[in-house]
């Protein structure tokens, strides 16, 4: 894959999480870690949810939470976490398994983290990568090594 | 040309993910269109030939008084779900 916006310090895989909200948190948390974005962005997230739905769900199985950038994006960043055990949002009856986290800063110059995303679930890949248990795994799943 | 956009709740991350497989499907039926994408607020004074969103947002939608067809999609990406419905509403534009 061109242009691999995935690295060994923004995935983790098989992480236990007791629901969304924990999940997010976690996902999100990485965001902040890297420095693309502020605490308050995390917890915009999360507020987002709880007041238009769960919009984050694209796919079977795949969330992509993001907020608006003025909620505490610092730059452009992303995550992805794998679930040991699927979460549930409200409104969706859909097993979150896989989340990709990213911060935008205006609504265009992450088109790279969304193309990644829309291919995975394109190519069918989300399943087996909720079931890689390395990052060397997950590569292979994607195609990148 | 035909306007399509497509609408989430930040406007800037499924709505653009949703436009990229509605340009994936456009491009299969040979339909030519301009794309964007918005968030919900804004989509009152939007302007637009047809404009996709997902069902969780049909509610939100009510509040709005829009003169273009409206689609509401279980899964923003998936393209079979976007042809399946989008090509009715092509038709009756003309587009198709």
């Amino acid at each position: 894959m061109e242009g691999l916006v995935l690295n060994k310090d923004n995935v983790r895989l098989k992480v236990e999480a007791g629901n969304w909200e924990d999940a997010i948190r976690i996902g999100a948390g990485m965001l902040v870690e890297q420095g693309c974005a502020k605490q308050s962005y995390v917890d915009g997230i999360i507020a987002a949810v709880k007041e238009l739905g769960p919009y984050i769900i694209i796919s079977e199985g795949l969330a992509m939470p993001h907020t608006r950038p003025e909620q505490g994006a610092i730059g452009i960043g992303c995550s992805l976490i794998t679930l040991k055990e699927p979460v549930l949002f409200d409104g969706d009856d859909s097993p979150v398994k896989v989340m990709i986290c990213f911060s935008a800063v205006d609504s265009e110059s992450h088109m790279d983290i969304l193309k990644m995303i829309v291919e995975f679930v394109e190519r069918g890949l989300i399943d087996d990568i909720a079931k890689a248990e390395t990052y060397e795994e997950l590569l292979e799943v994607i195609g990148a090594n | 040309m035909l306007q399509i956009l497509t609408v989430c709740g930040a406007g800037l991350g499924s709505s653009f993910a949703c436009q990229m497989s509605v340009d994936a499907v456009l491009k299969e039926l040979g339909v030519e269109a301009k794309l964007d994408h918005t968030d919900i607020s804004s989509v009152g004074g939007a302007k637009a030939d047809i404009i996709l969103s997902g069902k969780n947002f049909e509610k939100q939608f009510e509040r709005y008084t829009l003169d273009c067809p409206t689609v509401f999609l279980d899964r923003l990406v998936d393209k079979k779900e976007i042809k399946e419905k989008l090509t009715p509403v092509l038709k009756e534009l003309g587009a198709l």
